[in-house]
């Protein structure tokens, strides 16, 4: 069964209950509120009856006739009936050898009469009699006269109180059949607005289930499911986050192995189709030096494949121990190889270095640097300049490496950290690249926990910005 | 006439020794570096088949493909990505074949015959020196007179004129003639060989090469 059929039936059952048993109590209440009254009032006109009565005794009592007795006796219940003859009362008098001295009853007496029994004199007994259709009221009390019990039974309908409760109760049940539907319908909508908003979060949690992670419940109310709208959606944002996050590891990972299978099958094509030329056809020298030449530099363009790879790799997995040192000692200690990389193209390499301690990995800050060198070198033009300068900035160390070259332009700028991703093909390939280069440096800086900033612009040259954060408090110690 | 290639490759190495192949068995080539050039060529020139090559600067080589389409000249797309995605992708786009770098000569001269046979642009007869061929009649001359070969003679004649100038071997002769499933000796190519150079007066011209196999030479 559903939530909002549930808050409907047991709300309607609820209400239902206590709505009758209320009504009921309210119609019940009344009517013997009614009975009541009518019992007293029926007393005390029996009580009325009686004391005419008993003022007439002592007059009886001088005359000591029973003719006269009952002369008297009927005068005085003719009399009361007389006044009171349109309420459906009766009069019954009765000596005590019960005979009947006075009666307008216009319905036989009953025969069993159980409150005359142990009736004492000057007592006032009653009961409810159904006779055919009429609720009769019995009271009866015994008058001593001369010696003599006389039976009064003064009787009065009560059968329109009855009706009465009848009444009410048929208004009541037209009543309880409109206010229930009422109820039921207010209710339904009111249960079906109340679990709307969870309705909608049901569906929302389903079509992320099927995938669409960017669904969100549209839900803006401060009340619990409010809440539990806002912290679904927190989830849902969360998971989202987490599933890009793996989707684009996974697309980086296939385009990486994409990558390596092209990188490593082209230089093949080549060897192996100039290899089997060779050793299938008919050459002439041109042919077999051209043959030789081509599968030198493409097993040249292997190793430094395999090279670079294997660094990344390297890379990867391996826990690197930092130790405090000085860069612009490592700078120094690299120059002699660094001038063998500019000195082909006639290229000034310029130091611009302070003294800057932070802990890093020797061989792995060679590499970058290394590798932004050679880099910078293959963007320049014969005759141009390289600047290695190291500083301090805020605090923090700072790589930089400048040269006047050719530039990125801004299209490659956010994907040149990308493993084999080349700016310009034709160019890297002649000079052996494999598209490795930066994205060593990115891993490297990573583990250095530094940035890497790039500032090009084409035809005037790039800067790249190792940056490192901030040492610790060596660095404030010594002033 | 010379059939008309034209190689879309970026990689000056593998441009080269493709060329040098075609060349080898009587294909006209021209190279072309990158897809803007290409399509420049294609329109400029008629090409019987064109080998594109995927991964090109300026216009790859999907997208050159979509404009070549309406022109209705043989592409074979050459790959180093054997993804199925790039297959797939390459077949839809209207390629006839594809190629996964690296692959061997004769293969390609293989599949390049295959796509031309399609399009109907099939040499029907292949002639070299005295002999010729004419498919059509699966009938073969030496100085116009006719001469009886068997079945896998005549396929054997076949595949080395297709492939003139380029060695196979054993294996590759069997596979190609006799078919995959041939489980025979090496040396039923070597009876087929000798026969063939008997009946057609080809002892000089069927070289034996070291260690690889037989190269029919001009």
């Amino acid at each position: 069964m559903k939530f909002w059929q549930k808050i409907c039936l047991f709300s309607i059952l609820t209400f239902i209950i206590i709505f009758n048993a209320a009504s009921i109590m309210v119609i019940e209440r009344n009517h013997s509120k009614m009975l009541q009254q009518e019992i007293n009032n029926t007393l005390s006109a029996n009580m009325s009856i009686n004391s005419s009565v008993n003022a007439v005794v002592p007059i009886l009592r001088i005359y000591d006739s029973i003719d006269y007795e009952k002369t008297v006796l009927t005068n005085i219940a003719s009399e009361f009936v007389r006044r009171n003859s349109d309420q459906g009362s009766y009069l019954d008098i009765a000596d005590d050898k019960d005979k009947t001295v006075f009666s307008n009853l216009d319905f036989t007496m009953p025969r069993e009469r159980e409150e005359r029994e142990e009736l004492e004199p000057g007592e006032i007994k009653y009961i409810l009699r159904d006779i055919g259709e009429r609720t009769l009221l019995f009271t009866t009390n015994v008058t001593d006269i001369n010696k003599k019990n006389y039976i009064f039974t003064y009787i009065k309908d009560v059968t329109p109180l009855y009706t009465e409760r009848m009444e009410q109760y048929t208004f009541f049940a037209q009543m309880d059949i409109v206010a229930c539907l009422i109820y039921i319908i207010v209710m339904f909508l009111i249960s079906k607005g109340l679990t709307k908003p969870i309705e909608r979060m049901v569906k929302t949690a389903k079509e992320i289930a099927q995938g669409d992670f960017s669904e969100r419940v549209q839900l803006k109310s401060r009340d619990e499911i409010g809440v539990l709208a806002a912290n679904f959606n927190e989830m849902a944002s969360v998971v989202e986050d987490k599933i890009n996050e793996l989707e684009r590891n996974n697309g980086e990972k296939q385009r990486f192995i994409n990558n390596i299978t092209h990188e490593l099958k082209t230089p093949l094509t080549s060897i192996i189709g100039y290899a089997n030329y060779m050793r299938s056809t008919k050459y002439d020298e041109a042919t077999f030096l051209e043959g030789l030449n081509a599968i030198y530099s493409e097993g040249k363009r292997l190793e430094a494949l395999a090279t670079k790879l294997m660094d990344l790799i390297l890379l990867k997995d391996h826990q690197f121990q930092m130790k405090p040192d000085n860069m612009m000692d490592i700078v120094m200690e690299l120059e002699p190889s660094l001038k063998h990389i500019v000195a082909p193209k006639g290229i000034r390499l310029v130091l611009e270095c302070e003294d800057s301690r932070l802990p890093l990995e020797k061989d792995l800050i060679k590499i970058v640097i290394f590798n932004l060198v050679d880099n910078a070198v293959k963007a320049s033009k014969e005759g141009g300049m390289v600047v290695i300068r190291t500083l301090e900035r805020g605090g923090s160390c700072v790589l930089e490496i400048a040269d006047e070259g050719s530039g990125i332009s801004a299209e490659h700028l956010d994907k040149i950290f990308e493993p084999f991703y080349m700016a310009d093909k034709a160019r890297t390939r002649n000079n052996n690249g494999a598209g490795l280069g930066l994205s060593i440096c990115r891993s490297i800086a990573d583990i250095h926990h530094a940035e890497i900033e790039v500032d090009s612009e084409l035809q005037a040259g790039t800067t790249i910005r190792v940056v490192f954060p901030q040492t610790q408090e060596e660095g404030g110690v010594n002033p | 006439m010379k059939k008309r290639i034209l190689i879309v490759e970026d990689e000056i190495h593998i441009s080269n020794i493709i060329k040098m192949n075609l060349t080898l068995v009587g294909y006209e080539t021209e190279q072309v570096y990158d897809g803007m050039d290409a399509l420049e060529r294609i329109k400029g020139d008629r090409f019987d088949l064109i080998l594109l090559d995927v991964m090109i600067p300026r216009m790859d080589g999907f997208e050159l493909m979509e404009k070549i389409r309406p022109m209705n000249i043989p592409v074979i797309f050459l790959t180093a990505k054997n993804a199925v995605f790039d297959k797939v992708n390459g077949l839809k786009l209207g390629a006839d074949d594809y190629m996964v770098k690296p692959f061997e000569a004769i293969e390609l001269l293989a599949r390049m015959e295959t796509v031309l046979r399609r399009y109907g642009k099939e040499e029907s007869v292949l002639s070299f020196q005295n002999i010729e061929v004419y498919v059509d009649k699966r009938e073969v001359t030496v100085s116009q007179e006719v001469v009886e070969l068997t079945p896998k003679e005549y396929e054997l004649l076949l595949v080395l004129l297709k492939n003139k100038n380029i060695a196979l071997s054993r294996e590759q002769f069997i596979e190609k003639v006799w078919g995959g499933d041939f489980y025979g000796e090496t040396r039923t190519v070597d009876m087929h060989i000798k026969s063939l150079r008997k009946k057609l007066n080809l002892q000089d011209q069927i070289k034996t090469i070291y260690k690889i196999g037989y190269r029919l030479e001009d």
